[in-house]
């Protein structure tokens, strides 16, 4: 088979056989939500955003209003907390609305992806990492700072010293091994979710690359 | 959508109706069912209808269709919904089962569909290109890949195609 032979048959019948659409149904595909993988990455990223805002919003306003505004020191953590997502947010958004080039070359178009992909993920293990020790510290100090013993059990606390838990040398060793294993955990997961893809947009680069 | 908005739209439409044979044939080239010729057929409208306020001409219409149309189908839908079992593939050509071509010309291109099938996805755009009697310019405009190595590319691929058609009439797997 030569393929110069196949060029007229492959454009006449190609053409005939191609189905016909109407301008209406066109104009009903312009109106349809993009199926593309990086559309729906920032449609989860919006869906996360607002179940973010649905489930802290009440617990800011519990911690505000009840215990006659005793406890309000969890609600500016909680504050502080979606300030930090805020700016995790924006960015991971950032990145998804740069990955798109479609009226690049196929092969920039390509690399493009590729590296915001790999920044992407970076990102993700970051900031999925790092969250974890300032929530973690954020919360002790809360504990530290807003649930001092009772007037009672000062003699007691005294004598005895404080518990162990509440030692800050407990904390930071228990914090080190977890926000390893969470930076293994996320890597895997982030690995999981595009690894395969990057893979795969790298091995096309590289067969365009090849001579 | 005031004036100016709806008549880009009725000329975006106009064009996509007058090139949808090209934008078909993407679909054909990658997609095996039915089903997802139609979904990839959508996306690629969805994306060249985003795209289409920064075409600026400086490339034919075609030109900038096919890249959009390409980097859509390559990059873009990382999942196809129905394929059809490796067993299968053996026995029929399954993009085009539906499809019924009498004469000689049309048993070789279902041939050759066959055969595209077994390519990578990058080889398929560049015979595809190839087929549609587009230049080396515009393959590179299109794919971004030089000259020299297009034609390098393309060299290897018709001996490719050569060597799986006579596999096929022999009987070879």
């Amino acid at each position: 088979m030569e393929l110069d032979s196949l060029k007229y048959a492959w454009r006449t019948l190609e053409s005939r056989s191609a189905p016909d659409k109407s301008p209406e149904q066109i104009r009903a595909l312009l109106h349809q939500r993009s199926k593309g993988p990086v559309e729906k990455m920032r449609r989860n990223l919006t869906g996360e955003l607002l179940l973010i805002l649905v489930t802290y919003t009440p617990a800011i306003l519990f911690y505000f209003l009840d215990f006659d505004g005793k406890l309000s020191g969890i609600a500016w953590l909680f504050i502080l907390l979606l300030a930090f997502l805020a700016v995790y947010f924006y960015r991971k958004n950032r990145i998804l609305k740069a990955m798109q080039c479609t009226g690049c070359t196929l092969r920039s178009s390509l690399q493009q992806q590729v590296d915001t992909l790999k920044r992407y993920t970076r990102f993700y293990v970051r900031a999925g990492t790092i969250m974890i020790p300032i929530m973690t510290i954020l919360s002790w100090l809360i504990i530290r700072w807003k649930f001092q013993p009772a007037p009672g059990a000062d003699l007691f606390y005294r004598i005895s010293g404080s518990p162990w838990w509440q030692h800050p040398l407990t904390w930071l060793i228990l914090l080190i091994p977890i926000t390893i294993g969470v930076y293994f955990l996320n890597v895997w997961y982030v690995g999981r979710l595009y690894g395969q893809h990057i893979r795969k947009l790298q091995d096309l680069l590289r067969e365009m690359e090849e001579e | 959508m005031d004036t100016s908005g709806r008549d880009m739209q009725e000329k975006f439409v106009g064009l996509v109706q007058e090139h949808r044979s090209l934008l078909y044939k993407v679909c054909r080239v990658y997609c095996f069912s039915e089903a997802d010729r139609q979904d990839l057929f959508q996306e690629m409208v969805i994306q060249l209808w985003r795209s289409y306020p920064h075409f600026r001409g400086e490339s034919k219409f075609s030109t900038w269709l096919y890249r959009i149309a390409l980097n859509t189908a390559i990059s873009n839908l990382r999942k196809q919904r129905r394929r059809p079992s490796p067993v299968d593939m053996n026995e029929v050509p399954t993009p085009f089962q539906d499809m019924t071509w009498p004469g000689e010309e049309e048993e070789q291109l279902q041939q050759l569909y066959t055969a595209i099938d077994k390519l990578s996805e990058i080889e398929k755009a560049l015979v595809m290109l190839y087929l549609e009697d587009r230049s080396y310019d515009e393959m590179e405009e299109i794919l971004g890949i030089n000259q020299n190595n297009l034609r390098v590319k393309m060299n290897r691929i018709r001996e490719k195609l050569r060597n799986m058609t006579k596999e096929a009439a022999y009987g070879i797997r």
